[in-house]
């Protein structure tokens, strides 16, 4: 099993015990008065017949507070998370802390900073990277690259989702549009792997039918799954960051209700993030300091309720490019949701507002995760560490420490030493070309590229998974979602292979 | 009395007051204003938001409340235009929607508000809109252009299958098709047979306006 970090003080607190009662009494009032739009017959029934009012022509559910109570409490604080190969099983929950990798739409050319399409070979070299970083806790092969070159969009994460469980043996994410979920999920047992699926939500107050779909089914498979719960605040959720959280409370308490009406003990985790938007423009603001916030906020929250935490402050920055801006948007946010209780940190390799992704920003950053890491895990307090004795021993100058076996049994113990970040003196970085952290990176991507093989497949597992492929392939072009005329260029891109 | 009762409709905009508006506006006419003089007074309000938008005094909260305001006050103009026999006279008929299986809502709605206010007639089909929603409203609603957004990479493609249903139906020459949204470029906006994209909301206006040939 990874062990991942653990934080070894309390969580930061950003609400006083009467603020976190205000929001939860706040969210029951929201559940009973006005409900959520839960569009599914099935679960609208399922939920009328555990005690809900349920208004059919409305698809508005309105849950009472004693079963909102009930079944919050029925959701595991803790779950392990099956890697296709155990070493990478996860315990996620509780104290510790896990990084997953971020995601990103297209390609990024470091010279022009332009994206295009990725190919199936930079898919795979993407997952190769994830699977060698030793801060990558959790893959994300499903959303790493959604714009696939000629790749009808549909099979794109059904194609990515294979190409992330053959080149990583971590755990991956998975999600749920146009029931790309039951291929998913068969993957998954083909192999033998959980996934950790994020299940996409309406803002304010609805669940779409293929998003109660999904989460029964995952529920079904005895997978965990993690509802979505972003809001832009002052246009999908208030303006105000309590309300904001208020309201991801709500969404969250009629989530769970649904979800543990379903499936009683299901494990669940909830994926949330509170963004400020340019109210010039409408776009999404990732970088600010209010964000960081609201995610310590409901992550208070969440822990109230154990139910485990996906946060995504800093899984992407608005900057186009991997410089100052990402590094501190990114590396600030994450931090804040770590310090602040968050369980499972999105973060490694993707920018500009979800648009890139990329193997060199994905190193750099497994550098900034396992920084995060030293802090989170702090230091070790017993007599050796201490050292009273020894302080005592050497003495003023000429004693010195470096000598000592104290020294070098533990100089390495309490801190963190980056991969690529720039620690040489100016001397030799002068004659070793000048060179920064990215140059770095890149050097650290050809070599783990060129070095690492992530534990492959037996041949039963690989037929398994190219059967799901067909099948889903199958499933779509019968159900009229691939054309003719994207099909042969699909076909004509496969025999490409994927560079392997 | 008719320059009182207008001027306190453009300013019931003005001040995000919906109720005020709708109000205001069956006054006007019950004082047999002509709805063309009503229609002119929200319009010039709306208007006039909408510069302060474009210079940065005004943001999206203001414009989209001012816009949620006229809204209430439209079907008494057009019941109004009815009435006479007539139908509102606008720049341009525009349907908006986001495609089916993407529910992102906030693009689509400030680029119908910022349409509303440049003094096109939008009608907002709202989000998750199949193929055949958009034929339907395009076959009655006979708007100039049809503006679609998507957010996703896998919904984009309903834009495609949009322009073909619209081709289908013998529809396509009589609209232009704008597309926008996070998964969308020109390069996959030129692939699928659109008119025209545009990456912002107001860009999305100055395209409308292009196509449509309006100064």
């Amino acid at each position: 099993m990874l062990n991942g970090f653990t934080r070894t003080f309390p969580p930061l607190r950003y609400l006083t015990a009467e603020q976190e009662e205000s929001i939860h009494r706040g969210a029951l009032f929201t559940m009973e008065t006005t409900g959520m739009q839960i569009e599914h017959d099935g679960a609208r029934r399922l939920l009328a017949d555990a005690g809900c009012a349920v208004d059919d022509d409305a698809n508005r559910v309105r849950m009472p507070a004693w079963l909102v109570e009930e079944c919050l409490r029925k959701v595991p604080t803790h779950f392990r998370l099956r890697a296709r190969d155990s070493a990478n099983d996860l315990m996620v929950g509780g104290d510790t802390v896990y990084f997953m990798q971020g995601m990103g739409m297209r390609y990024v050319d470091l010279e022009t900073w332009e994206t295009r399409p990725a190919t199936a070979a930079e898919h795979r070299e993407a997952m190769i990277v994830a699977d060698a970083l030793p801060h990558t806790h959790l893959a994300e092969g499903w959303e790493i690259y959604t714009d696939r070159r000629n790749i009808p969009p549909v099979m794109g994460m059904l194609e990515n989702l294979a190409s992330a469980i053959r080149y990583s043996s971590k755990t991956q994410v998975a999600g749920n549009i146009q029931d790309t979920e039951i291929f998913a999920i068969m993957m998954a047992q083909a192999v033998g792997t959980d996934l950790f699926p994020e299940i996409e939500h309406a803002c304010p107050l609805t669940i779409q039918h293929g998003g109660a779909q999904a989460a029964f089914r995952y529920a079904e498979a005895g997978i965990p799954f993690v509802p979505a719960l972003s809001v832009n605040q002052g246009a999908t959720g208030p303006a105000t960051l309590a309300g904001a959280v208020v309201l991801k409370v709500a969404e969250t308490m009629g989530w769970v209700v649904m979800s543990q009406v379903h499936t009683p003990g299901a494990p669940m985790a909830i994926h949330h993030g509170i963004s400020a938007i340019d109210m010039r423009t409408g776009d999404k603001l990732l970088g600010t300091p209010a964000r960081g916030v609201g995610t310590g906020m409901m992550n208070q929250m969440l822990r109230r309720y154990g139910i485990p935490i996906w946060s995504n402050t800093g899984f992407a920055s608005n900057s186009k490019k991997i410089d100052f801006q990402a590094g501190y948007e990114k590396s600030l946010g994450t931090l804040l949701s770590a310090l602040a209780g968050g369980q499972v940190q999105m973060f490694q390799g993707g920018s500009s507002t979800e648009l890139l992704y990329s193997n060199e920003l994905a190193v750099m950053e497994d550098d900034v995760a396992g920084w995060i890491g030293g802090v989170l895990e702090g230091f070790i307090f017993d007599d050796e560490t201490l050292a009273i004795d020894l302080i005592n021993e050497v003495g003023p100058i000429p004693g010195h420490y470096m000598a000592q076996a104290h020294t070098r049994k533990w100089w390495n113990k309490e801190d963190y030493f980056p991969q690529v970040a720039d620690t040489e003196s100016y001397a030799s970085w002068v004659t070793t070309g000048k060179r920064d952290m990215l140059d770095r990176a890149r050097d650290k991507v050809a070599e783990i590229l060129s070095t690492h093989t992530p534990s492959p497949l037996t041949d039963s597992q690989e037929d398994a998974l190219e059967d799901v492929l067909k099948q889903a392939r199958d499933f779509y072009r019968k159900r009229g979602v691939i054309s003719d005329a994207e099909w042969e260029t699909y076909l004509q891109e496969l025999s490409l292979g994927d560079g392997r | 009395m008719d320059q009182q009762t207008l001027a306190d409709l453009g300013r019931a905009i003005k001040e995000y007051d919906g109720d005020a508006a709708a109000a205001l506006a069956a006054q006007a006419l019950s004082e047999d204003i002509e709805p063309v003089r009503v229609l002119a007074a929200l319009t010039d309000a709306i208007r006039e938001v909408g510069d302060g938008f474009g210079a940065g005094e005004l943001f999206l909260p203001e414009l989209v409340s001012a816009a949620d305001a006229m809204e209430q006050a439209m079907p008494i103009v057009d019941a109004a235009f009815t009435e006479h026999g007539g139908e509102r006279a606008s720049q341009g008929k525009i349907v908006a929607g986001t495609v089916a299986g993407d529910i992102h809502n906030i693009g689509k709605t400030i680029l119908c508000t910022l349409l509303t206010a440049d003094g096109f007639q939008v009608v907002d089909l709202g989000i998750d809109v199949p193929v055949d929603g958009f034929v339907k409203a395009v076959e009655e609603e006979k708007p100039d252009l049809v503006a679609m957004s998507a957010l996703l990479t896998i919904t984009a493609q309903e834009q495609k299958k949009v322009i073909a249903a619209l081709e289908e139906a013998g529809l396509r020459s009589g609209v232009k098709v704008i597309v926008g949204g996070g998964a969308i470029s020109q390069a996959f906006a030129d692939s699928i047979g659109a008119d025209g994209y545009s990456p912002t909301a107001p860009g999305g206006v100055s395209l409308a306006r292009e196509l449509l040939s309006i100064d």
